[in-house]
């Protein structure tokens, strides 16, 4: 009898089974497939690649598009103020993340509560865009470097993922450590800060991967100093241009050069902006799951 | 004197100290803005941590007509940065005020110390006013008495008499007293840095309202004679063709975040579905690769879309391969079914990763279940619905509530990178019709207008969200936010 009900549900179960492979392994191809055919693109036989000739496998493989690129001003200079943002932007986040996600722990704090919330429901407000561009243009922080850091320094998300996870370490620790006369500072650094390393890495990733795509405040903010845009920021424009220009072929008959370059350029960008993403992510990725759902669920 | 007249002196200290700060990021009270041409956006603050707008911005062409001396310049900064320092000594004092009584000496000798470098330094910017005026063409350079000077004088004045009062009447230390503070006050100066630089980004944009209530365009002064009241109010629903406008721009607001909330089960799914595939390895390497794509910008979505839908691009190989196609077309210029398009990318980028905090959930469900529903003789279906799922729904109803208190704000960067001159009229959601009005559009009523939307999105999102905790805390007796 219940052998029977086993056998009748295996039919299903193989079906099932079929369909699901089939589904994920789609997917999952979809997912990863346009990185490929970035990366075949940028290195092939230029002419092919403008044509669209290039769609399965590169051919004439070679690596000019990228060694000429990094020579272009413009870009090393974007390249160096994204790297620039995002190690100063990353550290001084995690640092405060840490530090305050620790503190709002502590229940001894003259009004715990009322600053948790202060601090936390910015989250669910803002004053809108052109208010946020005249307080930034206001506090001197458009056309400036360091408008792309100090407002990024608090995060609420990140402070609450950081606290709850604190929370979830035994008390125990700190409390020897108290007795042994260590002050907050010390217990911090030399206690929690080690302890929390899953979910700082976490934090890292989210807000190193957050600056290095940053491109709205770059738009919004630095208008006026073209030398301090982002890498991303500089894509945005060769694409628009591209995009443009595609049109205007269409229609007439331009200059085709100007059309082959820049899907080169554009593409040969993006791919080498994707490069470090794709080198750091795998190593990270097992960290969230665990610091996720401690964090994102209670909230 | 009593202990209780030093504690309600130190309180009374306490505020001052912040009412001058306050003063300090406020543009209106700046002492140092002396010329028309300083713009009003600039608060003493401002005017201290970025030189370059005295040096560069203010008076490099005066500089060059002569019209002003450079000395003049440096006075005014000087005088600036050390009225400025005279405040940050107030706000130093202030915190050591929440020490022991040997501490609180200490600050309010910092405080007197800081209040009579404040008004050295307001003395300097009156000095540098002088010899502003001395030049014949300080006309040019149109000259304003600011309201700051007294301001802060009065300020300063007022804490030099409140410090040595306090002094007076606050008990003398004892011999071997050491400097001390309550952990309860330590803690909350260690992390009053922390509630500056949210006060200064999260809460001060707010003061940014009232552009909804004045005649301003981007670089111009406000003052209050281009106060208009609600005019713009009136303007925004009374002009046609606006709302007009505003009618189609929600339409794709509420289309877009409606498809997305139709569709917040797919993430659950996701998960459902790919813990149902029982090797570790296939499902690990799934994972990590469907989740890539959300770690990448918009900028390089659409670079990826360019790059395969563009008129070379893969997908016009793979249609004329197939036959489907004669010629190549750049299927991003085709605007048709733009609400589709947005959601397809939207889940090409998020679904992994939305998938993660179920797969986290599901991995916390108790694995006893499953194995007394299988002896029970629930098959593969019935385990899913019967405890997966109902383990996961608590976590589905909270993001489905944020989803729906959300439901205004669709974000900016995916349809600022997709938009292009054709597709406006269906790719326009309300975050990229305030960017549009107000940043990229100069005409007169841009920014109070986009400051309106922006308000009223603001509102309307945080009800929602009240309103949708209240749901939750009725429905399940826990709060989302």
């Amino acid at each position: 009898m219940k052998l029977d009900h086993y056998k009748k549900s295996s039919g299903g179960d193989i079906a099932f089974n079929i369909f699901n492979g089939v589904f994920f392994t789609l997917f999952t191809i979809i997912c990863i497939f346009p990185f490929y055919y970035l990366f075949i693109n940028t290195i092939s036989d230029n002419e092919l690649v403008s044509s669209g000739r290039i769609n399965l496998l590169p051919q004439g493989i070679h690596f000019t598009n990228y060694t000429a690129l990094m020579q272009a001003a413009e870009l090393g200079r974007a390249l160096f103020i994204t790297i620039s943002r995002t190690v100063l932007g990353t550290a001084s986040m995690v640092l405060t993340s840490a530090f305050v996600g620790y503190l709002v722990t502590k229940d001894a704090m003259f009004g715990r509560k009322f600053i948790y919330r202060f601090i936390i429901i910015t989250m669910y407000f803002n004053a809108g865009l052109i208010p946020w561009f005249m307080n930034m243009h206001m506090l001197g922080l458009t056309n400036n470097f360091w408008g792309y850091i100090i407002p990024a320094i608090v995060q609420p998300f990140n402070i609450i993922l950081v606290k709850t996870y604190i929370e979830s370490i035994p008390k125990e620790l700190e409390e020897s450590a108290f007795m042994d006369g260590a002050g907050y500072f010390t217990t911090f650094r030399a206690i929690v800060l080690p302890l929390c390393k899953p979910i700082l890495a976490t934090i890292t990733v989210f807000g190193a991967v957050g600056h290095w795509n940053a491109f709205t405040d770059s738009i919004i903010l630095m208008q006026a100093e073209p030398t301090l845009y982002t890498l991303q920021h500089r894509l945005y424009l060769y694409l628009q241009f591209a995009s443009d220009i595609g049109d205007v072929l269409r229609e007439g008959s331009l200059d085709v050069d100007l059309m082959l370059s820049n899907r080169v350029v554009s593409l040969t960008v993006s791919m080498g902006s994707i490069i470090p993403i794709l080198c750091v992510y795998p190593f990270m990725q097992r960290y969230f799951q665990k610091g996720l759902m401690l964090g994102a669920v209670k909230g | 004197m009593t202990k209780s007249t030093s504690a309600t002196l130190i309180i009374i200290k306490r505020a001052l100290v912040v009412l001058t700060c306050f003063a300090a990021f406020f543009p209106a009270f700046n002492p140092a803005k002396m010329s028309g041409l300083i713009t009003g956006n600039a608060s003493l603050f401002t005017n201290t941590i970025s030189p370059g707008i005295i040096f560069n911005d203010v008076f490099n062409r005066p500089l060059r007509m002569e019209w002003i001396e450079y000395s003049t310049i440096q006075t005014i900064y000087f005088g600036a940065l050390i009225t400025f320092l005279g405040v940050a000594a107030l706000a130093a004092a202030a915190c050591l005020s929440f020490g022991n009584t040997k501490l609180r000496r200490l600050g309010l000798v910092v405080a007197l110390g800081g209040s009579v470098v404040g008004i050295v330094g307001n003395t300097i910017l009156r000095v540098a006013y002088g010899m502003m005026n001395e030049n014949a063409n300080v006309h040019r350079l149109e000259p304003i008495e600011p309201l700051g000077f007294i301001l802060f004088y009065v300020l300063f004045a007022a804490m030099i008499v409140l410090a040595v009062a306090t002094l007076v009447s606050l008990p003398k230390s004892e011999e071997n007293e050491k400097f001390q503070m309550d952990s309860k006050y330590r803690l909350f100066l260690m992390i009053l840095p922390f509630l500056v630089l949210v006060a200064l980004f999260a809460y001060l944009p707010l003061w940014g309202w009232r552009y909804a209530f004045f005649n301003f365009r981007l670089g111009q002064e406000l003052s209050m004679e281009n106060f208009v009241g609600f005019r713009w109010f009136e303007f925004l629903f009374g002009n046609p063709a606006r709302r007009a406008d505003i009618v189609r721009v929600l339409t794709n607001t509420f289309a877009l975040s409606g498809i997305g909330i139709a569709t917040s089960w797919l993430p659950m799914v996701f998960a459902i579905f790919l813990a149902e595939i029982k090797s570790n390895h296939p499902r690990r390497a799934i994972q990590t690769l469907t989740t890539i794509p959300n770690f990448i910008s918009w900028v390089l979505v659409y670079s990826v879309a360019f790059a395969i839908f563009s008129t070379e691009g893969f997908l016009n190989w793979m249609l004329m391969n197939l036959g489907i196609m004669e010629s190549g077309t750049n299927h991003l210029m085709d605007n048709g079914s733009m609400w589709l398009k947005m959601w397809l990318w939207g889940t090409w980028k998020g679904l992994g990763w939305s998938a993660i905090i179920y797969i986290a959930g599901i991995s916390s469900i108790d694995p006893q279940l499953y194995e007394a529903a299988t002896v029970d003789g629930a098959g593969r279906f019935r385990r899913m619905w019967h405890i997966t799922v109902p383990g996961l729904a608590s976590t589905f109803f909270v993001l489905l509530l944020l989803g729906i208190a959300n439901v205004l704000s669709n974000g900016l960067e995916q349809y600022l990178v997709f938009q292009n001159h054709a597709n406006r009229s269906t790719i326009e959601v309300l975050d990229l019709y305030i960017y549009n009005q107000g940043l990229a559009s100069q005409t007169s009523s841009a920014v109070p207008l986009a400051t309106i939307m922006g308000m009223l999105k603001s509102i309307i999102s945080v009800t929602l969200l009240f309103s949708a905790n209240k749901v939750s805390k009725l429905l399940r007796g826990e709060s989302i936010v």
